[in-house]
């Protein structure tokens, strides 16, 4: 009989997500993977295509940065799934509620009286020194109480399984469209495996999000008009601002179809203007009001500072909550967490140095060769350094730039990232590939919710570390099983 | 919410107006090609009257030179996969998708997957393929595709402003494109039907036009086989049940603009363009069947060709821009 698993091997020093070792699925997943492991190399293959042509068809695309023709890519799907077992997945979203309250409190604190800083738990020059923090913020108090309203908390797994926290993304993380068109696509790719599996259900992501919008409007939830605002169709993202905007039935609208009159936002129409009262806006900060940010922008609506300012509208997530996801700030979190809610931290972190604090710099120039550098308003695989793979002139131009702005640059040892079993075209077999993991945390009026699993990335290329999709990275389906007890459910 | 964003409203506008150009375009290919087999008639007088049709007898002139009209491979290559003339079907279902993907959000799942698959099918091997070997097969999967699109709409969408813009656009684009064919077609026809004294000849150029427009079945039904110049025109022009004829397409834009537009809501945008309709609407209702022979036909589908123009500026200044000077 034919076995897709035989040749399978984890990686030394490294968690595998499926495999306990060679050929050997871990015990709460091999019944479903059974399916798997009964396909010839050419069945497997067959599946794998059809899933490329399924979302080829369905324009399941990213609009690739740089190309004049406006190329459309389908972001790479590899059908074996990530599974996480129940316990596992409980303690993950305990973790995350608890990380993105605590968030939430301290940019409150930081854009009100500070008490954080005044007590001296994050030192004062960090935080209000960082390039995200928005001075026109400060006393701003956002109707419905929340500022994270969607977030996206990357999570890496270490060579001993633990579940760590690698980045909080608390501005516009975006990826949640892919969790949903991956799980469709599994099933009905991969029907059988996945009815073995019990899995916890994703497609109630955009009620879910619908309801938050509009639980912290500034009228009655009922009579609340939500739209998603969008760049445009160029922007790489724009295929998820649309799918959100279609699944939950609002307008997705272009910042050239808003004005503000009187601070309150209005929707140009056919039949004139309407009121608009709460904004998903899937567009960077910086330009969203040219009235504020810049003056030299054609971008953004003009005036919608004021009006959110002034409770007429409200803005998710609240502008401002870049300083929360500085790459400087994220080693001060498990602090937060207990200044502001008295607990420990239910979810670990990779252990950083901060270049902006002498002893920290001196350590990292030092072992440039060890670390990963990341600069720390960056993201998206962009402006860092994986110093094990990198060439002496690389490590040299860094020390540089560390030298010239430190407040820029932190560094934290190389994780190994966990695996997990990937099909590899070339090679016709399945290989193991490094995966990170976004869960999407929604927070409204009636409090925290996670949505179960989130988008697993994983880096094709043979040894890479970088699962972004700008550079080598595909996705994965995530599959957060049911517990015993939600047997039926 | 009760209007439509005004830049939907244009997306959507636009969207149903190259669907109906791509499918109209399809269907004359797909006919004439099929005449070229086994007709008695120049090649030049079969595609000029095309090209002339699509609006592309400029371009193609200063391209190519009037004469190469007699090369039909060349005419339905050109209107089929130039990458520099905006008729080609290439480039309008391009147009098609570029509309289509900027609503996404607005139209139906079903509507979507059908136009995008098309969209990857036209930049498929596949379709090089059965361009070359199955010519008819080619043209009749995008006209099939774009019939499924429209019956998509029609059944898959909330009946809102959003469908009622694209159907709107639909319908003006049949109006002109119906009216074009017609008055280039009659004109080279009634030309060569002087020619030929040949029942079977005349017989068929008029079956063409019928065909192009799909009316051949519907004409039958109505005149029972009596195939005359001015019946065929008559029968494109102003029969009343007839989808694709001048005036029905016309009646059914009407109302589609009243919904969109109640003419009793003089504070909303867009009474000229519902009152320059509505006046072209009347003037077809009116107009007397035996004013359109001859020279007549000419000078009332001028108008309509005129007017349709002039009515979809209108909707543009007042409709689309709504709002952009608050």
């Amino acid at each position: 009989m034919s076995d897709l698993f035989r040749d399978y091997t984890p990686l030394p020093d490294t968690w595998d997500e499926m495999f306990a070792e060679r050929a050997q699925p871990r015990a709460p997943f091999a019944d479903p993977l059974e399916v798997v492991r009964a396909h010839t190399p050419d069945e497997y293959e067959a599946r794998q295509a059809l899933a490329e042509q399924l979302l080829l068809e369905a324009g399941v695309t990213f609009s690739v940065y740089g190309d004049a023709q406006g190329t459309e890519k389908i972001f790479p799907v590899d059908l074996i799934p990530r599974i996480i077992a129940a316990a596992d997945w409980d303690r993950v979203e305990r973790g995350l509620v608890q990380r993105v309250t605590a968030l939430d409190h301290f940019l409150d604190d930081i854009y009100a009286d500070q008490r954080i800083l005044a007590e001296g738990v994050i030192p004062r020059e960090l935080v209000l020194g960082a390039s995200q923090y928005l001075k026109e913020v400060r006393g701003v108090k956002p109707v419905g109480g929340r500022r994270v309203h969607i977030g996206g908390i990357d999570l890496i797994r270490d060579g001993d399984g633990r579940f760590l926290v690698l980045e909080d993304n608390v501005r516009t993380p975006s990826g949640v469209s892919y969790v949903l068109q991956n799980r469709l696509l599994v099933k009905r790719v991969l029907p059988e495996a996945f009815k073995r599996a019990h899995v916890r259900q994703v497609d109630q992501y955009p009620s879910r999000l619908a309801a938050t919008l509009r639980s912290v409007a500034p009228v009655a939830a009922d009579d609340a008009m939500v739209v998603v605002l969008t760049p445009g169709m160029y922007n790489s993202a724009y295929f998820e601002h649309s799918f959100l905007a279609r699944t939950m039935g609002v307008p997705l609208v272009e910042p050239g179809d808003l004005f503000v009159d009187d601070d309150k936002v209005w929707l140009k129409t056919t039949r004139g203007p309407e009121r608009v009262h709460v904004v998903y806006r899937r567009i960077d900060e910086a330009f969203l009001d040219p009235t504020v940010f810049r003056p030299d922008s054609l971008l953004g609506v003009s005036g919608i500072m004021r009006a959110w300012a002034a409770g007429n509208v409200t803005l998710c997530n609240a502008p401002g909550n870049g300083v929360a996801d500085d790459k400087a700030i994220y080693p001060f979190v498990p602090d937060m967490i207990r200044f502001y809610l008295g607990e420990e931290p239910i979810l670990d972190q990779v252990p950083t140095w901060t270049c902006a604090r002498p002893d920290e710099r001196q350590f990292v120039l030092e072992h440039l060769d060890e670390l990963v550098v990341k600069a720390v308003d960056e993201a998206g695989g962009y402006g860092m350094l994986m110093g094990p793979q990198s060439t002496a002139a690389q490590r040299e131009a860094f020390a540089e730039r560390i030298k010239a702005t430190p407040r820029r640059y932190i560094a934290q040892r190389r994780v190994e990232l966990s695996t997990c079993p990937t099909w590899i075209g070339d090679e016709r077999r399945l290989e193991p590939r490094r995966v990170d993991l976004r869960p999407f945390v929604l927070s409204g009026a009636d409090g925290v919710w996670v949505l179960p699993g989130g988008l697993t990335r994983v880096a094709l290329p043979r040894g890479s570390y970088v699962v972004n999709s700008s550079q080598g990275g595909g996705s994965k389906d995530t599959w957060a099983l049911r517990g015993a007890t939600e047997e039926g459910r | 919410m009760n209007g439509l964003i005004s830049r939907i409203a244009e997306h959507c506008f636009w969207l149903g107006r190259y669907i109906e150009r791509a499918e109209s375009s399809a269907r004359m290919l797909m006919v004439t090609s099929q005449l070229a087999l086994d007709t008695a008639l120049e090649p030049a007088e079969l595609w000029l009257p095309v090209v002339i049709v699509s609006g592309e007898q400029g371009p193609f002139e200063e391209r190519f030179g009037l004469d190469q009209a007699a090369d039909g491979e060349l005419v339905q290559h050109y209107l089929t996969w130039d990458a520099d003339t905006l008729v080609s079907l290439k480039q309008t279902l391009g147009a098609v998708r570029w509309n289509a993907r900027a609503i996404r959000d607005v139209i139906s799942l079903e509507v979507w997957e059908t136009l995008n698959e098309l969209h990857v099918w036209m930049g498929s091997a596949a379709a090089r393929t059965t361009y070359e070997k199955r010519r008819y097969d080619f043209y009749r999967h995008i006209k099939r595709q774009l019939e499924l699109v429209v019956g998509q709409l029609r059944g898959t969408m909330l009946h809102d402003d959003a469908l009622e813009f694209i159907l709107l656009g639909v319908l003006l684009e049949q109006a002109g494109q119906t009216a074009r064919t017609l008055d280039v077609h009659h004109h080279a026809m009634s030309l060569l039907e002087a020619q030929t004294e040949d029942p079977l000849v005349r017989a068929m150029l008029w079956v063409a036009l019928l065909r192009a427009c799909s009316a051949l079945e519907p004409f039958n039904k109505r005149r029972r086989g009596a195939l005359q110049g001015d019946l065929v025109a008559r029968f494109l022009l102003l029969e009343r049940d007839f989808p694709r004829s001048v005036r029905y397409a016309v009646r059914l834009a009407h109302r589609r603009l009243v919904r969109i537009r109640p003419p009793a809501a003089d504070a909303l945008p867009g009474g000229q363009a519902l009152a320059q309709l509505h006046a072209l609407n009347t003037w077809l209702e009116d107009l007397d069947p035996a004013s359109v022979a001859g020279a007549g036909l000419h000078a009332a589908l001028t108008h309509v060709v005129e007017e349709t123009a002039s009515i979809c500026t209108l909707l543009g200044r007042e409709l689309f821009a709504a709002g952009a000077e608050q």
